[in-house]
């Protein structure tokens, strides 16, 4: 390989690139705005669910039941329904996605100190913003069931309400939150969102940058000089891992800045390992680059296998535990969860190569073959 | 001679017509021709939703707990058993707190519950004790599923080991509790094959209507055909709209097939409403979308401009369709923005007519408003088109 | 005027005799040793069509190899193939002794070739400098910065691009690219240079300037040189040529034994009417055409004396009032050879007869620019441009490359606003036409505009649908385009498979296929084989003449010019003349003379010799040399002595009608000179 055919391949390529400002504009604008925009606007915390509520009992314990809902900021209270009839349709557009429904004789019946079934009707459209809901209305009900409970005992047993449910309550439950302590999902998304960018821009910058060449006709100049195709892979490159990078820099700092991320690990180890990842993302590009013919299609290439795999296989929005067994494979299979790893392990947990070093080997791997691949695939004399 | 006008009018709309059949024509014969684009495009709409919805789940399955157990009696043991699938997976013992945390720091575990000493005796002699779990929250959804059934789990087993030592059962008639009696409509299971598969057919379509249109406009600026349009008597709409109706109609194409070879023979997702309505609101939603990827590919002077403007409009607008987060959770001003955007709607009457069964009775404002930016969009472009170009 | 600079500027630069003589000397010598290229059996194949077909050729070092021969020959795949970046399917390739049958021995020639494919500027990088894209050329070829430095200097400088080393390639005119394209491919000292249709899109004057710094660059380096063109007249710089045809060669050898296979004459007569004269001279000499006012008739097999008779004999009672007889250029064998071996169809027979001569004087004015100015930021590259076309015309816009010919037409057309002025076709202003009006122009533009990824058949009925025909006229057209554009049996290939010939003549197809009454052509003839040119101007005559069309096109071939009706010669962004070709022939002979043809057994020397000798408007044709002369026999005394002195053989010097060429010429570059003159 040969320093200087390589660096006048790649000043050549960067130069092309600033040229064309709104292309140097949009390599920059689009990595910024995605962490912004889906940094501030996705939040996988479920609140403000709105609800209605069908009070048929209509006495004082009804509506402080109902205000337990009402009060919670896990619930936007929409108003209370007349009957159960009305229900469907508030669901069926979307008006509410949870209803609870008080019977008769709510209070009578507690106070006899009898059980009573509460209903309650959750839209299943969207799976996991049903589960929780459901956890919000069992734990209401649960504290609902045990301040009953100590009313009842202590008014049976005649001790005071607080030893009463003291007594219920003998486990008490610690919770200790790690690595994110306050449950912030936002510091839990932005140094993700480093990964699900860093995944799809570089390859579609240089998918682009290789098949806009080809579209052209300036390969021939490759072709027939003595710059050997490594030297030219290695020089195109250059430039967009230089530019990724520079994008990697930024996204840090909107991360812990910005969004007050907490790094915890070392950047000696954080660097390095994302230039990996880059080169990894970057090497992705070249595949497809050299796979097709058409920017329209090297476009196209490059969204399906990167958009949609970083956002369901990285871990990102669904956890790799909550996927099926193939899904694990496919995100195995992925660089985008081992970087995940070592992003989540560096931002939060403070843990650096010891720990990490079979996602940092992984990487390693999959840079390699994907360049060899790209390498392999290349030819300086096509047969059209 | 009286019939003349008449005849130069039928001979104007057959002309019409033809000019819109031979461009949409050429738009298909082009996108045939593009094989590899193809290959992609049905894998798009196959494969690419089948592994969406075969793979992902939104829920906390098998969370890996580790046991930190420092008493070792039966209430200890029963309390552990009672962290079960499909929810928390018992991964085995940890011997000190170092373990855990190195345990937790690789990642090999999300969940170590830790169980006082004397933890029996305290129950037995109505003393309070306490249980405590460290959780992995750098995911802060799972996270959160992980505490809140920890503490059902916990909660439930001291309110149970307090009634038996009062000599009551949660079961006798004689307490006042609220049995609770929750149903989950329109996905009773939560099958989030379901809706993972839906939303991701939804993206796939997305995705299409905003490039296939977008890159056929900027290619044929970029090698100088559409000169020789603007000089033909095609007007801008004629330009345009052939080739918003040729990748109209081929993603409705792509959109049957997820739905009949996809949707419903691997998943089960049952088609409520009419199928009519859906395939009229998709042709809408695309219509409305391709004009984004007309005006993108107007500002744009090149593909690779165009495929750049095309990341920056649609990866958030994936992210922020209301499906991860709902509108009322966003930030104002992103709020209002996904109060625009054609997915959000789209997505709402997608899955209302699909799960809910929903009509246009129901529907008609969430159409309105696609159809309302479909105007918006469209007015902005060709006048920007005609701007440019004129 | 200073007219020893003036003549030293037609060439480029001033080449001295001596050095001439060394370069025919050393191609001579080196005739014997190793060739640098050696084909053998070569044959290439796409999918099912065959684009080489077993040829077989030499190529020795020092000297220019043509190669010539209609679109899709298999020229490009041959030159690809030798530069290594092209497989093929069977045959032997070995350049500089190396077998190039892999990836790998192809690598091993590359530092010693230098490749300049199709397509003018394609190869070079829009965004980047001219220094920066001859930097780059020479970087990745690891020229060490000093000696970069020095080439680059020397190379800018005899192509005469060092004053714009910052400018933008995509800024550059035509010319300009191709020089820069030249220097690119030479940076690095290559033994072989593979120039695949270098002058295609160039005007004349540019051309003259790229052959005469390519001839001096070659000799001077000992370079070789494998070259293409469309352009018949350039072959005669050819050392060798192969003329190819459908993947095989059909001749071989020095320009003159491929000239000497068809013997014969070329006459040029004068008759009125010239409608009916060329009728019967038609059915005599099947190769005939109408230029203008004069017929042009290539008669086999004949001398000077016979074939005066017998064309005037074939005119019957039209007795010829001018006639000239002449050795026929490589241009016309080319076609005699084709005719001869019954490869060309040639059924498009007198197409002139009938009401030829009658320019239709229809109502008001087909196409109208009054005072059309268009500025890009402070460049003004139209600059109160008027002209008026008749129904029924064809005007011919003539012009350097960047002289703002293409912009004249966008204004027209509507594609581009004008920044004052206005520009009106059929009495209406493009630019807010109705419908009705555009449905009555037809529009081809310079760059290849048809969709690549459609069919032949798929793209004439694309327009045809466009344009609002019927179903029954748009399966006449189709077959009439086919027809008319040589392209039967490829209606299903696709139009990016095409070989640039035929895609252009499809394009023309395309522009026409709505039988317009205006009609705008940039370059339709650029890089389209003699034959194809001959039968795409037979389609232009008839339709202005026969149909009224008026017909507005620009070109770099001046022969084509010489059927315009009337021309507009551009240059920067001015119209500076506006006339009839007769007329501006007229007047530049009234200005500089008469027109002195002098052939030579050394051209290259005699031309220095008369360049240095004070005669005026000296330059090569093929390898004929023109000069203007106002007393043309005291003249040819004076350059017999001249060249006598030099030792080189005078073989004829005779009294010829000026030609669009000379004119363009004489008229480009002295208003070149006096725009240097002004800086």
């Amino acid at each position: 390989m040969n320093v200087h055919r390589v660096a006048a391949t790649a000043s050549k390529e960067w130069r092309e690139i600033v040229r064309d400002r709104l292309f140097l504009a949009l390599t920059f604008l689009v990595p910024t705005s995605l962490m912004l925009v889906v940094g501030y606007g996705l939040s996988l915390d479920v609140e403000d669910i709105p609800l209605a509520i069908v009070d048929r009992d209509g006495t004082n314990l009804s509506r402080e039941y109902a205000h337990r809902f009402i009060d919670s900021r896990y619930f936007d209270f929409k108003g209370y329904a007349l009957d159960r009839h009305a229900l469907p349709l508030l669901l069926a557009d979307n008006k509410v996605r949870a209803a609870i429904i008080i019977p008769e004789n709510f209070q009578k019946e507690l106070m006899a100190g009898r059980p009573i079934v509460v209903q309650t009707l959750i839209d299943g459209t969207l799976p996991s913003r049903a589960q929780t809901t459901k956890g919000y209305v069992l734990a209401m009900n649960t504290a609902f069931t045990s301040e009953m409970l100590a009313m009842f005992i202590s008014k049976k047993r005649g001790i005071p309400l607080g030893q009463a449910a003291r007594s219920l309550r003998p486990v008490k439950f610690e919770a200790r939150y790690l690595y994110n302590q306050s449950m912030r999902s936002d510091w839990a998304l932005a140094p993700r969102l480093i990964m699900v960018i860093l995944m799809m821009t570089p390859p579609f910058y240089t998918a682009l940058g290789i098949v806009r060449e080809k579209e052209r006709g300036s390969i021939y100049n490759i072709y027939s000089s003595t710059v050997s195709r490594f030297e030219f892979l290695v020089g195109k490159l250059i430039p967009y891992v230089g530019i990724s990078s520079a994008n990697a820099v930024i996204l840090w700092l909107i991360a812990t800045q910005l969004f007050g991320a907490p790094f915890k690990g070392s950047l000696l180890f954080f660097i390095p390992a994302t230039l990996l990842y880059i080169i990894c993302t970057t090497g992705l590009g070249l595949v497809v680059s050299v796979m097709v013919r058409t920017q329209v299609a090297a476009m196209v290439v490059t969204f399906i296998v990167t958009v949609i795999p970083s956002m369901l296989y990285s871990g990102v929005i669904v956890p790799i535990s909550s996927l099926s067994e193939t899904a694990q494979v496919t995100a195995h299979a992925l660089p985008a969860m081992y970087y995940t790893n070592i992003i989540v392990g560096a931002f939060m947990k403070g843990v650096g190569l010891r720990e990490l070093w079979p996602d940092v080997l992984v990487l390693a791997i999959y840079a390699t073959v994907l360049l060899t691949l790209g390498y392999r695939m290349f030819h300086k004399r096509p047969s059209t | 001679m009286s019939d003349m006008p008449s005849n130069s009018c039928i001979r104007a709309m057959v002309v019409w017509w033809n000019r819109m059949r031979v461009m949409t024509i050429k738009e298909y014969l082009q996108l045939y021709r593009d094989r590899i684009l193809i290959v992609f495009m049905v894998y798009a709409f196959t494969l690419e939703v089948f592994l969406a919805g075969s793979g992902v789940s939104m829920q906390l399955h098998n969370a890996a707990l580790r046991v930190h157990d420092s008493d070792h009696s039966f209430a200890s043991r029963e309390l552990i058993h009672r962290f079960r699938p499909p929810h928390f997976r018992i991964d085995g013992e940890v011997l000190n707190h170092g373990e855990s945390i190195d345990l937790l720091d690789r990642g090999e575990a999300m969940v170590v519950l830790d169980i006082p000493p004397q933890f029996q005796e305290s129950l037995l002699n109505g003393d309070t004790t306490s249980v405590q779990m460290q959780i992995d929250t750098s995911n802060p959804v799972l996270g959160f599923l992980a505490t809140s059934y920890g503490s059902q789990i916990v909660g439930q087993y001291g309110l149970e080991a307090a009634m038996k030592r009062e000599g009551m059962s949660l079961n006798e008639l004689a307490t006042p509790i609220i049995n609770e009696e929750h149903r989950v409509w329109y996905n009773a299971n939560q099958n989030d094959a379901w809706f993972m598969s839906v939303v991701e057919m939804l993206n796939v379509i997305t995705m299409f209507a905003i490039l296939l249109p977008a890159s056929a406009m900027a290619r044929e600026k970029e090698r100088g055909t559409v000169e020789q349009l603007m000089v033909s008597p095609l007007t801008t709409f004629q330009m345009m709209f052939p080739k918003v109706l040729a990748m109209t109609t081929v993603i409705l194409v792509g959109t049957l097939i997820t739905i009949h070879l996809i949707l419903q023979p691997f998943f089960g997702v049952p088609f409520r409403g009419s199928l009519t309505l859906f395939m009229a609101v998709t042709a809408l939603y695309v219509f409305t979308t391709a004009g984004i990827g007309m005006l993108l590919a107007t500002i744009a002077r090149n593909l690779a401009q165009v495929g750049m403007l095309t990341a920056l409009i649609f990866i958030p607008m994936v992210f922020l369709s209301g499906v991860w987060t709902p509108p009322e959770n966003m930030p104002s001003v992103l709020r209002a923005v996904s109060a625009i955007a054609p997915l959000h709607h789209y997505i709402d009457a997608s899955l209302g007519i699909m799960l809910k069964g929903a009509g246009i009775d129901i529907l008609w404002d969430s159409i309105l408003a696609i159809a309302l930016f479909a105007v918006a969009i469209y007015g902005l472009s060709m006048g920007y088109f005609r701007r440019q170009l004129g | 005027m200073d007219e020893a600079a003036m003549v030293n500027a037609s060439q480029g630069l001033g080449v001295t005799t001596v050095e001439s003589q060394e370069f025919t000397n050393a191609t001579l010598e080196s005739a014997d040793s190793k060739p640098v290229a050696q084909v053998s059996k070569f044959r290439k194949t796409y999918g099912r069509t065959v684009a080489v077909d077993g040829i077989d050729l030499e190529i020795q070092r020092g000297e220019i190899y043509g190669l010539i021969g209609p679109d899709g020959a298999g020229k490009s795949s041959l030159m690809k193939a030798v530069a290594g970046v092209l497989t093929y399917d069977s045959g032997t390739l070995d350049v500089f002794g190396v077998r190039v049958d892999s990836e790998q021995s192809s690598e091993a020639i590359k530092d010693r070739i230098g490749l300049m494919p199709q397509g003018l500027g394609l190869n070079l990088y829009a965004d980047l400098s001219i220094e920066e894209n001859v930097d780059f050329f020479g970087q990745i070829r690891l020229i060490p910065k000093g000696v970069l430095q020095e080439r680059k200097d020397r190379l800018l400088g005899m192509t005469r691009l060092d004053k714009f080393r910052d400018r933008p390639m995509k800024n550059l005119s035509g010319g300009m690219k191709q020089k820069l394209g030249l220097v690119c491919c030479l940076v690095h000292h290559p033994q072989l240079v593979i120039l695949d249709e270098p002058t295609t899109g160039v005007d004349p004057v540019s051309r003259r300037d790229f052959w005469s710094i390519l001839a001096q660059l070659l000799r001077e380096e000992q370079i070789t040189a494998l070259v293409s063109t469309a352009y018949m007249d350039e072959a005669t710089r050819f050392h060798h040529a192969a003329l190819l045809f459908d993947g095989k060669v059909l001749a071989r050898g020095e320009p003159d034994e491929i000239a000497a296979l068809v013997p014969g004459r070329i006459v040029q007569a004068k008759a009125e009417p010239q409608a009916k004269a060329f009728a019967l001279v038609k059915e005599t000499f099947p190769q005939s055409e109408a230029v203008g006012p004069w017929l042009r008739v290539f008669v086999d097999d004949a001398d000077d004396e016979q074939a005066t008779t017998a064309v005037t004999s074939s005119m019957e009672e039209f007795r010829p009032q001018e006639i000239h007889v002449a050795e026929p250029d490589l241009e016309d064998v080319f076609i005699a050879l084709l005719r001869r071996r019954g490869l060309t169809d040639d059924d498009h027979s007198a197409s002139l007869v009938g009401n030829a001569d009658s320019v239709s004087d229809g109502d008001g004015l087909a196409i109208e620019a009054n005072n059309l100015v268009r500025a890009f930021g402070s460049f003004k590259a139209v600059d109160g441009v008027s002209f008026e076309v008749k129904p029924g015309e064809i005007f011919g816009l003539l012009g350097a490359n960047g002289a703002g010919k293409t912009t004249v037409i966008k204004m027209l057309t509507g594609l581009l606003p004008p920044t004052a002025g206005t520009g009106r076709v059929a009495g209406a202003d493009m630019r807010r036409a109705g419908q009705a009006i555009k449905e009555r122009i037809g529009y081809m533009s310079q760059a290849f505009s048809l969709y690549q990824d459609l069919t032949v058949v798929e793209n004439i009925r694309l327009y045809a649908g466009i344009y609002g025909l019927s179903r029954r006229m748009t399966r006449d057209r189709t077959d009439w385009i086919i027809d008319m554009a040589g392209l039967a049996g490829r209606g299903s290939d696709l139009s990016g498979s095409l070989p640039m010939g035929l895609r252009q003549r499809l394009a023309i197809g395309c522009a026409l296929v709505h039988s317009p009454q205006v009609l705008f052509l940039d370059e339709p003839t650029s890089g389209v084989d003699p034959i194809g040119r001959r039968r795409l101007w037979d389609i232009i005559f008839d339709l202005s003449r026969n149909s009224g069309v008026a017909v507005m096109v620009t070109t770099h071939y001046m022969s084509e010019s010489e059927h315009c009706d009337h021309i507009a010669m551009m240059y920067a962004g001015r119209v500076f003349a506006d006339a009839s070709p007769s007329e501006l022939k007229t007047s530049l002979r009234e200005e500089s003379g008469q027109l002195l043809e002098v052939t030579t057994d050394k051209p290259l020397a005699a031309l220095d010799v008369l360049q240095s000798g004070g005669f005026d408007g000296v330059s090569l044709f093929g390898k004929r040399i023109h000069l203007l002369a106002p007393d043309p026999s005291k003249a040819e005394q004076q350059v017999r002595a001249a060249l006598g002195k030099k030792d080189v053989g005078v073989l004829s010097v005779s009294e010829q009608p000026l030609t669009m060429e000379d004119v363009f010429v004489n008229r480009v570059l002295a208003l070149e000179k006096a725009d240097e003159g002004k800086q």
